[in-house]
């Protein structure tokens, strides 16, 4: 791997410690996947944000790596935490894991991090351009700026991507490579309505057939949302980081689909996508905005509830959003609110709901897929109609 | 013995071997406070850790942070491919690693130095032999000879013709020689040569080199290296002792 002579010297210490070990995470994962060098990025989104996922050995990595000085040199966000900073009482959260959680969220400030704490940053301010190398965490949201943006980056974890922030560089294989943006299946969509809900599906089935390919779309033409949610379910149901939509994404006209594998997903596909991760029909909890509901989502639900009542007590309803989003829509937070609360900076998957709940209700593949190994959760998966049928 | 392998995390440690043959995940599989490791006896604090690849959660990173904090972390850590979390996990917490390397010729209690910025592993007091195994083949079936009760290797045990090379031999050179001294009998250029084949025998790792001779016909002549010889059906070969690898050595050859 070719470093250059600037580089080396932040490798041999020159420029710190912080750096140094910034650098040896950067080199160390370029080696292990065959980088030639590394390449500058314009900006990085960081995941290991909720203490329930990362625990005490993260929190005082953090506390060391912000004591040593660490600052990141590119604008850099961060992934949702695991409680909304105001309202975590709500989400009966216990104080010892307030005070951890926050004290997280400010040592992520102190390095310089913008704590917006959403896994939808290209919906706020965290926006690369098309050719941008970037060094994203967040599998459903470096999934979209790949594909949607046309930007690139691999599908980093929260040290690398925090490390590439820090030297504003990261290893240059994989993604960053034209050659490895090729499609390697072609995805035949048949019969997709205009629900969002039916992306879920759709990445839930392409996502399980498909692993860690980069499927080539027919037959579907994304909205943002859409995007955002198959985005989001083939990175759960799969390992997929990049996708393709014929006439739709950036990269789809230079695709070279000649001679690849066709694979045919219709309504039995995506039926047997949605059985696969319903699991009950009685849950405690009805948890929507997997990834972050966007302003039009909002609207939508805000829609749908006008004049309808919640009645059954003993089910909660949490929506989960961004801190700008919500800020942004005080009439759909004002209705949304008569069925439970509008919550920021986090989800119900990164939230330590197993305290409290033991069945879930989600309109997302992605959660869908996380609730029952991250907590412990059995899961209804449907539309957010046939969700909001349990309670009315 | 030194191996070379690929120089991950950097930094030089020494310890004693702890050697897990499956994929492990930090998360779930150790405790962060003691190193104690759930997925078999033993904690890998100051310990030089094998495995062949990480796996699970990317909190793993964060629990091999952990098992530093504590002072339980091991000495060092060597896989067969390095992934991402065991990489971030040993860079952040500064532990040297090596992949590339086959960790199933390592065994529990060998002293281990690893060397993460060259990528160089060494098992101390552990020699490094290179062999040949001929396998000879007349009608189907395949010359064996018997080892006496007072062999240095695998004593009274049944193997084919083999030796170690001698310097500046080819496994081809040391083929013939061997095959002359123990049987008495001519061969040319092998009719095939199998992969190379690396076995741990106590304090020694064999690297076996398999090569298969066709004779038309064949009267072999003992020297004082075995007791005696049978022709074998390959597929029987199970059914006597035999040296390690033998099998393998064989279904390389002949498929």
């Amino acid at each position: 791997m070719y470093l250059t002579r600037d580089e080396q010297a932040v490798l041999d210490g020159e420029q710190g410690t912080g750096a140094q070990k910034a650098m040896e995470l950067v080199t160390a994962l370029g080696k292990i996947y065959g980088a030639d060098g590394l390449v500058d990025i314009t900006s990085a989104h960081l995941s290991g944000a909720s203490y329930k996922t990362i625990g005490d050995g993260g929190l005082k990595y953090l506390e060391d790596l912000a004591a040593g000085g660490a600052q990141v040199a590119v604008s850099a966000t961060l992934n949702p935490v695991g409680m909304d900073r105001e309202r975590w009482r709500e989400m009966h959260i216990t104080p010892e894991f307030a005070a951890k959680q926050l004290r997280i969220i400010d040592l992520y400030s102190q390095m310089g991090v913008r704590p917006t704490c959403s896994c939808t940053p290209y919906l706020g301010d965290n926006v690369p351009a098309m050719g941008d190398h970037v060094a994203w965490a967040e599998s459903s949201a470096l999934s979209f700026v790949n594909s949607y943006i046309g930007a690139r980056t691999n599908r980093e974890g929260g040290p690398g991507a925090l490390a590439a922030a820090i030297l504003g560089k990261t290893a240059n294989y994989g993604l960053h490579l034209d050659q490895n943006r090729q499609p390697t299946v072609v995805i035949e969509a048949e019969g997709m309505g205009d629900s969002v809900f039916d992306y879920s599906l759709l990445g839930q089935a392409v996502g399980t057939v498909v692993g860690g390919g980069v499927p080539y779309f027919r037959g579907i033409n994304p909205t943002v949302e859409d995007a955002k949610t198959l985005s989001a379910a083939m990175a759960a149901a799969g390992s997929v980081a990049l996708w393709h939509a014929e006439g739709c994404t950036p990269e789809a006209g230079t695709c070279r689909t000649a001679g690849l594998e066709t694979v045919r997903i219709g309504p039995a596909e995506r039926q047997k996508a949605k059985e696969q991760l319903n699991t009950t029909d009685d849950p405690q909890l009805i948890a929507i905005g997997c990834p972050h509901l966007s302003p039009k989502e909002m609207r939508d639900i805000a829609a749908l509830l006008k004049g309808k009542q919640k009645k059954r007590r003993d089910v909660e309803v949490w929506f989960c959003t961004s801190a700008a989003v919500r800020a942004a829509c005080p009439d759909e937070v004002r209705e949304m609110e008569r069925f439970g609360p509008v919550l920021a900076d986090t989800c119900m998957v990164v939230a330590p709901i197993e305290g409290t709940f033991q069945r879930a209700a989600t309109n997302s593949a992605k959660a869908g897929n996380y609730l029952p190994t991250l907590c412990s959760q059995k899961v209804l998966f449907g539309d957010v109609a046939d969700l909001l049928k349990v309670i009315e | 013995m030194i191996m070379r392998g690929r120089a991950i995390a950097p930094g030089y440690a020494e310890g004693e071997a702890l050697v897990l043959n499956e994929s492990f995940s930090f998360l779930g599989g150790i405790e962060g406070a003691t190193g104690k490791l759930h997925v078999r006896d033993g904690s890998v604090a100051g310990k030089v850790f094998l495995f062949p690849k990480g796996k699970g959660s990317t909190v793993g990173s964060f629990v091999m942070y952990d098992l530093m904090v504590h002072g339980k972390a091991p000495a060092a850590v060597v896989n067969r491919t390095a992934e991402t979390i065991v990489t971030t996990g040993a860079v952040i917490a500064s532990i040297p690693l090596v992949d590339g390397l086959d960790v199933s010729l390592v065994r529990d209690g060998d002293r281990v130095s690893v060397d993460g910025t060259r990528g160089y592993v060494e098992l101390k007091g552990v020699q490094y032999i290179e062999t040949v195994s001929a396998a000879i083949l007349v009608d189907g079936k395949v010359l064996m000879l018997h080892r006496p009760a007072g062999a240095h290797s695998f004593p009274d045990c049944w193997s084919l013709v083999s030796g170690k090379l001698e310097r500046g031999e080819t496994p081809e050179e040391a083929a013939r020689r061997e095959v002359r001294e123990e049987t008495q009998l001519e061969v040319g250029l092998p009719d095939a040569a199998g992969t190379p084949l690396l076995i741990r025998e106590q304090q020694t790792v064999w690297k076996v080199w398999p090569l298969l001779y066709r004779l038309k016909a064949a009267q072999p002549v003992l020297n004082h290296e075995n007791t005696q010889f049978a022709w074998v059906d390959p597929a029987a070969v199970g059914n006597r002792c035999t040296v390690d690898g033998l099998a393998a050595v064989l279904k390389g050859l002949l498929g």
